[in-house]
This record gives C-alpha cells, structure tokens and sequence, in this order.
C-alpha cells in the first residue's frame, strides 16, 4: 500500500491550520488601529446602543417570531420554483406530490395561527 | 422535455410514512383540539402509529423481498428492516417513560417553554400540565432514526440526520424543573450538533466531487475505479466520520454527552440513549459496510485509536462521576467504544452483534432511567450519588432491580450485557482486531467499578434524614421498567431467538 | 475559468466558519459561523456538480438549503429562550453543567 494519498492531506492539514492560525493572529498585528467613539460601538450605524433594552429590559419577542416565521414560509418556495419550471413535464405525479408538500406547510401554518403566532399584540 | 419519474414502492416506506403522516396529525391536534383534552388525544396516537409502524416492519420482514425505492433513495433490506424495529420497540418503551404524569403533577414537561425560566409565571404553571407538543416532535424524531438506518444515499442521510436530529434539540430544553439546566443542555447540544452536521454535509461534498454521485452503491463503484484523486475521498470519509461519530458519542467527540444527559428531561435522556444510539450506528454501519468496505484499510486504523480511546476515556471518567445520570452518560460513551469494536471488526459477525448490542444496551438503559425518574424527593429526581445512599433499605425491590440492571451494564453473564459484549469481541477477534478487544476488556474491568459502586452504596450504607423516596410508578413507567428489565433478562438467558433475528437480517443490500 | 478556484475558496469559508466556532463567544456568532460553513458546503456541492457534468449537485445545494433554514430557526428559539432568562448570548456564561 502506497501512502501518497495521505501526503496532500498531510500538506492540507498543514496549510489549514497554518491558515487559521495566520489569520488569527495576523488580524490584530496588520489592521489598523484608528479607535474613535463611533468605531467603538456595537454598530457603526442607526440608533445608540443602550445596556438594557427599551421598556425595562423587556424583548419584545414578536418581531423575532414573525422573522422566524417569514424564514420558514418563505424558503419553501425554493422546492415550488424548479417545479414551476418543469411542471409539464412532471405532469399529474408533480403536481399530487406538491399540494402534499404544500399541505405539510399547511399544517404548520394551522399551528402557528391557532396559537397566536400571528397575532401582533 | 421528458422525466423519468421514480418508481415508489409505498408498502416498503409504510413504516416511516405513517410516522410521518402521524406527526403531522398530532401537529393538527396541538392546534385544533382544547388543552385539556390534547394529552388524551396525542398518547393514543402516537402509540397506535408506533404500533402500525411496527406492524408495517414484521410485513415487510415476512415479505422477505429487498428492494431499493423512491429514486433509490431509500433502501429496505434485513439489517435495516431489524435497525427500523429495534426503534419502533425501544421507542414505544421511551413513550411510555415520556407519557408518565403519575410521579409529578403534570409531567416532566414543562407547560410553556416560552414563559422566562425563574420568573413569576414560571412559578404559576409549575403545576399545570405539561406541553404536548412532545409526542409529534418525538413521532419526527423516531420517523427521521428509521430513514437515517435506510438511506441509500448521503444526501438522504443528512436531511435524514437534520430530521431526527432538530426535535431533539428542541425536547433537550423543555424540563419542568431545572429548567436553566435543561436550556444550557439545549444550547450546547445545538451548537455542536450542528458543527457536527456541518462536518458530515462538507463530507458529503467531498465524497461528491471524487464519485461524482453519492448514493452508496455508486460511492462502492468509485472506489474502485474512479481516476480522481484519493486525497478527497479520504478527506471526505473523514469529514463524514466526524459527523458520524459525534451522535454515537466517540471520544473526542463526545463532550456534549454528560451535559445533555444531566440537562434534558429524564424521559428525554432515555430516548436519546436508546434510540438516538441505534439510529446513529445504524447509519454508520452503512456507510461503512456499503460505501466504504473497499477502504477499510484506510479507515480501521484511525476508527481502531477512536474506538479505543473512546473505550478507555468513558470508563475513567465514569469512575469520578458523583451524579447518576452524568455516571450514564459516561457508560453510554464507553458503551459506543465497544459498539465501535463490533462495527470495525467489518464481517458478517461485527454486524450482527453489534445490531444484538444495540437492542440489548437499549433496554438496559431505558430501564435504568425509568428508576432514576423514580428516585425523588420535594424537589424533582435526586441524581446526585450521596443521596441513594441506603436506598436499598428503603426499597428494597427498586435497589434489586436497578442492581441487576448495573451488573446487566457491568457484563454479568445471564444478563444481555454480557451475551452482547462478548458477541462484538469475538466478531472482533474474527476480523483481526485482537488489539481492540484486549482494551475493550480492560475498560470493562475499570467500568464494573463505578457500577458496584453505586450498588454498594445503596446496599450497604444507612438511609439518612434526606435519602429521597422511590415513589410508586404509574402505569405507564411500569410498563417501561417492566419491559426493560424482562428483555435484559431474556436476551442474557436464552438470546438464542434474538440472535436468529439478527443472523436472518442478513447482509446490507448494495 | 478554471472552477477549482471555486473549491479553495468554499475550503478557505469553511475554515474560517470551522474557526470562528472555535474562538467566538456569542451563541449568534457561533451559529452564523455555523451557517458559512454550510454554505461553503453548498458551493462546494455546486461546483463539484458543473465539474462533473452532472445536476445531481445544484439539486443537493436547494436540500441543503432548506434543511439550513430549519436549523436557523430551532437555532434561534433555543438561544432566545436561554437569552431571555440570562441576558447574555456567551456561551462562557453558559456554565451550569460541568462536573
């Protein structure tokens, strides 16, 4: 048994590691060092941050629950566009297999609605 | 332009699709039907859909015809025919420990996982029923194991893997009590799993670009005569061995095990050690035997040192452990090293026992959780080891029980530990891997000890004001023990059907 | 264009993914780090399949994709639940299981 397979992968752990480790480490040495008050806040951008948040440290939970809901809902589409697509060629066996697909979304869609996941308040 | 469309044989996914189709349904009934009826309505369904799934399985065994199907996607063949009930029998026995209400108001569920933990509507719903969204997620998660132990290719693997693997997460995190833990537990177990699950998918790729198909029988055909270069078949292998040997527990890939065992709810810990385990080297088992067997001098070697340290970490950290269920989770990790041993040996006896491991270990385990839901005082289970000291005074048929049970681990003979462990050695010896088994062997010397331990301190030590009570089972966790602790006796005594079983499985179906 | 440039670079997002779970601290961090290394995976999957000639990859890229869409979500309401009791995504906080 030869063991030239094993060199390259040798030679890549090798270069893997030194990779991280070269970006690690280089990261604080290269980049310049230009602080100033904007820099250090949590973003550059929009509104101050503040240590506790608005409303007494309350989280306002809807805003992550409709995001959450609108990222489940939404990538499905992913499975309904190459189907569109061919969708003569899939003929009656496609089109049973989505409205089943579509139908497993339902049933979560009937879950988060009579929960309340869509109510606002 | 025109599609072959897949041939798709219904009987042989039954199994799976009434699973499947059942979760689906107690989804609806979590939306549609009032709270106080759900519990009533979930835990009927969620057996009498166990049940037909298993009944789908002893059809489909009878039939005694392997086929690959839906797009050769899915292949049903001996091994993973008794892989599919192995989880559809220890999954009825972990739904059983996951329905019990009788030992605390409720359940060991909590009844809002959305209510912040410690705060004053956390103290409200303390008594309340728990949630019930468990049995759906629990149905997925058993529905995913099954077609994790069937897929014929990588990328059914891995939706497979996510499919088992996502409820699980999400059951880690809803205790009732401890509830901090039981998130932690959650957050860990999460974070890694999906490392791991990176790993495997990048694996995937990999194994992609040197076959440049990934169902299994192609992989087996690459192997042998593809002209890319080997570096990304071996990069591959192991990206997906790291995947791989993360669920069953390996050292160094087992951090996560004494965490998420102590964290997550009792019934929870069972199910994930039962079922999760089969499920985990059922896929591996595949991999290996099919798509792998003509690499298996590149990969022994390595898996030989993980199974090994895997062997001698779980053991010797089993020994310094003072909480019950982290002791288990330590005895789980050693317990992958010697199904590790089983699998490496890669002939016709490694794969029979250890499929007959799996069964026996899942059992045992089932059973030992049930009696550590049962140890308890005002406070939830009592887990740390100081407080079962002298239990066996105060119950004197409990201590009996789980004594058998840690000599059932300890590998007595006339218990199934001892029938299992000494199958996957000898299958081990047969295929070359001697060196193995001698620190098999030692490890399981160092692992009776923390299990006597345990017995002598419930035998031999005098209950105190504080020593917890065992509290009378209800129907349901009596049932679970009762079957746990049977099949441990019965595959130790007379293994003899068990082993027909799993001799007439046969061999993987390429 | 030679495609195998595709693939040093989906190995280089991966190690910084792979990494970035190893150094950063913040569960959200930890879990976006996570994400890259799928999508390296992803073009992996892709370039792989135009260097093979064959679809079989693009289709495993849309799986993948859903599956990481999924995982996103669980993601989040685990750490958001434990977020809100403690007020601190750092997963050094997180230290209440140890032996």
């Amino acid at each position: 048994m030869s063991l030239s397979p094993y060199v390259p992968i040798v030679g890549l752990f090798a270069l893997a590691a030194a990779f991280a480790l070269f970006s690690v480490a280089a990261a604080p040495l290269t980049g310049p060092r230009r602080y100033n008050r904007a820099k250090l806040d949590a973003y550059e951008c929009g509104i101050e941050p503040t240590p506790q948040a608005a409303g007494g440290g309350k989280f306002p939970v809807k805003f992550y629950l409709t995001a959450m809901l609108f990222i489940v809902f939404d990538i499905e589409i992913i499975f309904l566009y190459p189907w569109a697509v061919s969708f003569n060629a899939l003929g009656l066996f496609g089109f049973v297999e989505m409205v089943l697909f579509i139908g497993t979304v339902f049933v979560a869609y009937a879950y988060v609605w009579r929960r309340g996941g869509l109510d606002w308040d | 332009m025109t599609f072959k469309l897949p041939a798709i044989d219904y009987l042989a996914l039954a199994p799976m699709l009434v699973l499947f189709g059942a979760a689906c349904a107690g989804v609806l009934v979590d939306a549609l039907v009032p709270r106080e009826w759900r519990y009533h309505v979930q835990v009927p369904l969620s057996l009498v859909a166990l049940l037909a799934s298993g009944g789908f399985v002893v059809a489909l065994a009878n039939r005694k015809e392997h086929v690959v199907t839906a797009g050769s996607a899915v292949v049903i063949d001996g091994p993973g025919l008794f892989l599919q009930g192995s989880i559809v029998v220890l999954g009825i026995v972990a739904l059983f420990l996951v329905a019990e209400r009788r030992l605390e108001p409720g359940g060991a569920f909590v009844a809002q996982a959305a209510v912040v933990a410690g705060s004053e509507a956390d103290r409200k719903q303390m008594r309340k029923p728990g949630v019930t969204e468990v049995y759906p997620m629990m149905l997925f998660a058993l529905a995913g194991m099954m077609l994790f132990c069937s897929a014929n290719d990588l990328l059914t693997m891995f939706v497979a893997l996510e499919v088992f693997s996502l409820p699980l997460y999400l059951l880690c995190a809803l205790a009732r009590r401890r509830r901090l833990l039981s998130q932690e537990a959650a957050v860990k177990y999460f974070l890694l799993g999906a490392f791991a699950s990176a790993f495997f998918l990048y694996g995937v790729a990999m194994i992609y670009g040197y076959a440049g198909k990934v169902d299994f029988r192609g992989i087996n055909e690459a192997v042998l005569g593809s002209s890319n270069s080997k570096t990304l078949l071996l990069i591959g292998l192991a990206m997906l061995a790291i995947g791989l040997l993360f669920k069953v527990a390996a050292v160094p890939f087992h951090v996560w095990t004494p965490d998420v065992y102590q964290g997550a709810p009792t019934p929870i810990t069972a199910f994930m050690a039962a079922c999760t385990k089969v499920a985990a080297f059922g896929g591996l088992l595949r991999v290996l035997y099919v798509a792998f067997e003509r690499s298996s001098w590149d990969f022994r070697p390595t898996l030989g040192v993980i199974a090994a340290a895997t062997m001698i970490v779980g053991a010797v950290l089993a020994v310094t452990q003072t909480d019950i269920k982290r002791l288990l989770a330590y005895s789980s990790v050693a317990n992958a090293g010697y199904l590790l041993t089983g699998t490496l040996s890669m002939n016709r006896d490694g794969l029979k026992y250890t499929m007959f491991y799996l069964v026996a270990y899942g059992f045992t385990v089932l059973a030992a959780f049930a009696i550590v839901m049962l140890v308890r005082d005002s406070d939830g289970e009592a887990t740390h080891l100081a407080r079962w000291a002298g239990l066996g005074r105060r119950s004197p048929v409990f201590a009996s029980l789980f004594t058998f049970l840690m000599l059932a681990f300890a590998g007595i003979p006339l218990t199934s530990g001892f029938t299992a462990k000494f199958g996957v050695f000898a299958a081990a010896v047969g295929g070359n891997m001697t060196w193995l088994v001698i620190i098999g062997v030692l490890s399981s010397m160092i692992l009776a000890f923390p299990y006597l331990r345990v017995v002598v301190l419930m035998w031999l030590s005098v209950p105190g004001d504080d020593t917890p009570t065992v509290s009378v089972p209800g129907a349901f966790t009596a049932a679970a023990l009762f079957v746990g602790v049977a099949m441990t006796l019965v595959l130790g005594v007379a293994p003899n059907q068990a082993l027909e079983l799993v001799n007439d499985a046969g061999a993987f179906l390429r | 264009m030679d495609p195998s440039y595709y693939i040093v670079l989906s190995a280089a997002l991966f190690t910084i993914g792979a990494v970035g779970v190893l150094i950063r601290r913040n569960a959200i961090v930890v879990f976006m780090c996570i994400e890259l290394m799928l999508n390296a995976a992803n073009l992996a999957l892709i370039t792989f399949s135009r260097m093979n000639g064959s679809l079989d990859g693009q289709i495993m890229a849309f799986f993948v994709m859903v599956v990481a869409a999924a995982e996103v979500v669980i993601g989040l309401a685990i750490i958001m639940s434990i977020f809100r009791t403690r007020r601190s995504a750092s997963v050094d906080d997180a230290n209440l299981l140890k032996y």
